[in-house]
């Protein structure tokens, strides 16, 4: 095992120095074919740089899922290249994925997608049992703790609230201090203020421990607490704004949205 | 992935429950089967009993151990079947939950783990059930075997620690035989399912699916071409492979063929709107519609198919004595009265049949293998020139007409045994022993329990032969009156009087009994797990579809419609399963048809209508209160607060 739970390395030491978090190299994603062909990613480069937030904004259809599966490994590129944390993905046998998603990434998506059955405590648990790892008691507290859980341990997701459980969900991702984190509209299904709580959660992760983030999101609020917002349209980036304000990006978004195809 | 397991497991426990009976029903049939076997093989042969009692005990017994046999496969069988349905069924609803667990770095392995860990589990409870259900089960089935006449009456049962050990087995690797498609299926869940709502998990027809589907139907169909020119045995035999067969073959096949014949059920349901919505949802939940056709399938091909071929054999063989014997009433009376039957008025020729409690040993010869045997039962005398004059002979070998002294003749019964004729055998004969030269051999009839061997009449002592039954064939003089000759019978000591088609009925009917026992003991069986996966497939996908009646609702449909609607798609499918079953049988009892026609010249087919009548009913019932208790159930919740716990 590389990495146990425990190791005290910073996270950001976790990506080898000077090379991005995840990276697509010209990648295109194609379903179907003849008449029925959809280019979902059309020759996309892009970096998500080590220790920072990247946010990736577009009109429904534009690729921005497509974009976030294919770094993670969870959708194979039709053509280009896939690189996480400097090793290179692109036709990597299910075993490797596995192992990757054991310890090198994270998932947190708009349906929070917690076992039923399991608490809050075991959910959390699960990804370092299956990874093999002895599991302490005292890690999984702390990490629920620092999401504001403490109080849930036992709780299972249907006694909780949309917002507590996106935050046993990020709760889950981040036990195994994965290198990247990704993000598929962790604030969908949220009301605003628990949004905030989350978003701040976030923030927080990469500016206290080097967390890389790479997410997906329609909300321009959401796409203000990042470092970064990558613009898709059809299939291609567009655009790039740093750190820009919840106005700038709804501006942005509103222009491609209303831009004639 | 224990805990895991265990935590599913009692969260979906419901799932599980046709499982969990499946497996317990098993593993008592088991238990209890092999205890009465046990008993059997312990069983003393009582002291002092006659030899021909002696072989009527261990033919007996034979008979229960064939029969617990084929119980103790067919349930296995059955459960394995009930179990695998149950985890595919799982497997297809949790895929959201695979995939998540492949998406926070579960491994292909450790999803096959859970799954085997859950089956254990299932198998566990299910063997639980089962050894505290067999015990009751064992007394029960002996008391069915004594009844079906295998079993002596107060035949002593046995307890053995050991069947525990058998019980554990057969329950566990059940359920894990059980689990193994599911398992493979649920490795190849890839994570990104987890955010999907279609993928490649959601195909029902597998490839596996599709190779057992076809290649059963190729042989299916190649067999019912084949019967419709086999002899008779052959297509008997041919009858009982199509049931097997094409039940498998279309079971398998059933996501395809239980669609399709949906849609000729369709035109009569779109007639009205709840119609139109159970049609389109008996076509779009097309695992649940052939989930719930599938046992129905089998158990009516398998019901109907043998039923109907023992029967329409039955029927043959009935024909087949008529034909064998030529006259006009058959007479049943002791010995002591056979000369004065003989003499009545009227009578042109009378053949007496004299059962005798003899013994004949005799040497067998088989491929490169020759044993000696004593025969007790079936052993008869005849007078060989009145026997010649009331019957079509039917002579293997050598001629009755020697039958004369000290000689004895193979019946049907010993014609395939091995006996050679010209041999000579011993026989006992009122406790004297005497050699006997074989003069003749006559041909294998239909019958299961036929004359085994035939003695001249002249070598039984008169006293011997007064005591003993016997069966005389008449041939009346041309015209003499039935009736009369009937009532003169009677009163020369005659216990029955019967014609020549009676006493064959009666004679067919006494010999296949025993095969119809067997068969209802079978049959029942089978029944009774296809009620289980019946039950189970209609309760699993009632359950599952919560959100989709909530949404019905939601519509504008009021609860009795949604209830209603579930209604008739039950139905629908049940018809379906039922015709596609009587299809199977259908083509089983073709080849008997074809075999009557060629050997009597008029169709000889047993349709069992009161049983398809009785099944029929019975499956409507059935799937009809599944239904109506499982919608009834999902539809109690308020249809809002269904809808937005989706996420």
């Amino acid at each position: 095992m590389t990495s146990t739970p425990t190791s005290a390395l910073p996270i950001a030491a976790r990506v080898p120095p000077g090379l991005p978090a995840a990276e697509l190299l010209d990648a295109t994603r194609e379903y179907g074919s003849g008449n029925a062909l959809v280019r979902a990613l059309d020759g996309v480069s892009i970096a998500f740089p080590a220790g920072s937030w990247t946010a990736v904004m577009g009109p429904s259809g534009s690729g921005k899922s497509t974009l976030l599966h294919c770094a993670a490994g969870l959708d194979r590129v039709t053509r280009g290249r896939v690189l996480l944390a400097g090793q290179e993905i692109t036709g990597a046998p299910d075993r490797v994925l596995t192992g990757l998603r054991r310890r090198t990434m994270g998932f947190v998506f708009q349906s929070f997608n917690l076992i039923g059955s399991l608490t809050a405590e075991q959910n959390v648990a699960l990804p370092l049992k299956l990874a093999g790892a002895r599991v302490r008691r005292a890690d999984v507290r702390a990490v629920l703790a620092s999401v504001g859980l403490g109080d849930r341990l036992r709780h299972r997701p249907r006694e909780l609230s949309g917002g507590q459980q996106q935050r046993v969900a990020i709760a889950r991702a981040m036990v195994t201090r994965p290198a990247v984190l990704f993000a598929d509209e962790p604030t969908g299904a949220l009301d605003s203020a628990s949004a905030r709580t989350v978003l701040g959660l976030l923030r927080t992760m990469v500016d206290r421990e080097g967390q890389s983030i790479a997410m997906v999101t329609h909300d321009p609020a959401a796409a203000a607490h990042a470092d970064a917002v990558v613009f898709m349209s059809d299939g291609r980036l567009v655009d790039r704004l740093v750190r820009p304000t919840a106005r700038e990006v709804a501006d942005r978004l509103a222009r491609l949205e209303a831009a004639p195809c | 992935m224990l805990t895991l397991a265990l935590n599913t497991f009692r969260e979906r426990w419901r799932l599980f429950a046709g499982a969990i009976t499946a497996v317990a029903l098993g593993v008592a049939l088991v238990q209890s089967s092999l205890l009465v076997m046990v008993a059997t093989d312990r069983a003393p042969i009582p002291a002092g009993v006659t030899g021909r009692a002696r072989e009527e005990l261990r033919e007996g017994y034979a008979g229960a151990a064939t029969l617990l046999g084929m119980t103790v496969m067919l349930s296995a069988f059955l459960t394995v079947f009930i179990v695998s349905s149950t985890f595919a069924f799982t497997v297809a609803q949790r895929r959201r939950d695979l995939a998540l667990l492949r998406l926070v770095g579960g491994g292909r392995g450790q999803l096959v783990l859970l799954l085997l860990g859950e089956a254990l589990l299932l198998g566990l409870t299910g063997t639980a059930a089962g050894v505290l259900v067999g015990l009751p089960a064992t007394w029960l089935q002996a008391r069915l075997l004594i009844a079906l006449g295998f079993l002596p009456g107060g035949f002593p049962l046995v307890w053995d620690g050991g069947v525990l050990i058998a019980s554990g087995c057969v329950g566990i690797t059940v359920a894990l035989v059980g689990v193994l498609a599911a398992a493979r299926r649920a490795a190849k869940v890839r994570p990104l399912d987890a955010l999907r709502d279609t993928g490649g998990a959601a195909r029902v027809m597998t490839p596996m699916r599709w190779l057992a589907g076809l290649s059963c139907l190729a042989f299916t169909i190649w067999m019912v071409s084949l019967a419709q020119s086999a002899d008779l045995l052959g297509a008997m035999l041919m009858g009982l492979g199509i049931s097997i067969m094409g039940a498998v073959s279309l079971s398998a096949l059933s996501p395809l063929v239980v669609p399709l014949a949906g849609r000729v059920v369709g035109a009569v349901l779109r007639t009205s709107t709840l119609g139109e919505l159970a049609q389109a949802n008996l076509r779009d939940g097309v695992r649940r519609s052939a989930s719930t056709a599938a046992p129905l399938i089998v158990l009516v091909a398998l019901l109907l198919g043998l039923t109907g071929t023992l029967g329409s054999l039955a029927l043959m063989s009935g024909e087949e004595q008529r034909h064998l014997v030529r006259g006009d009433l058959v007479v049943t009376s002791t010995g002591a009265d056979l000369d004065r039957i003989e003499s009545v008025p009227g009578v042109a020729a009378a053949s007496p049949q004299i059962s005798l409690s003899m013994s004949v040993t005799a040497r067998h010869h088989e491929a490169n293998r020759t044993w000696r045997q004593t025969h007790y039962s079936g052993i008869v005398a005849i007078d060989a020139a009145a026997y010649a004059r009331t019957h079509d002979l039917h002579v293997r070998a050598g001629s009755l007409a020697r039958l004369r002294g000290r000689t004895i003749a193979l019946g049907p019964g010993m014609a395939e045994s091995g006996i050679r004729v010209g041999s000579t055998v011993t026989a006992a004969i009122s406790g004297h022993k005497t050699r006997l030269k074989v003069v003749a051999a006559l041909r294998a009839t239909l019958e299961n329990y036929s004359e085994t061997f035939l003695v001249p009449r002249d070598l039984v002592p008169a006293s011997t032969i007064a005591t003993a039954k016997a069966e005389t064939v008449i041939r009346l003089a041309p015209g003499t009156s039935r009736s009369t000759a009937r009532t003169a019978m009677r009163a020369a000591g005659a216990d029955k009087v019967q014609t020549v088609p009676q006493w064959a009925d009666t004679r067919t009917a006494a010999q296949q009994r025993g095969n119809m026992g067997i068969l209802a003991v079978l049959m029942g069986m089978a029944g009774g797990y296809a009620v289980v996966a019946v039950i189970n497939a209609v309760m699993i996908a009632g359950t599952e579809r919560r959100t989709e009646f909530a949404a019905a609702r939601v519509t504008g449909l009021t609860r009795p419609q949604v209830i209603r609607a579930a209604l008739i798609e039950s139905w629908a499918v049940t018809a379906i399963g039922l015709v596609l079953g009587c299809t199977v049988a259908a083509g089983a009892l073709a080849g008997m048809l074809a075999a009557s026609l060629r050997a009597a010249g008029r169709p000889l087919v047993d349709v069992p209508w009161t049983l398809l009548g009785i099944t029929t009913l019975a499956a409507f019932a059935v799937t009809g209160a599944a239904s109506i208790w499982t919608t009834f159930s999902a539809t109690k919740p308020r249809p809002v607060a269904l809808l937005a716990a989706r996420e």
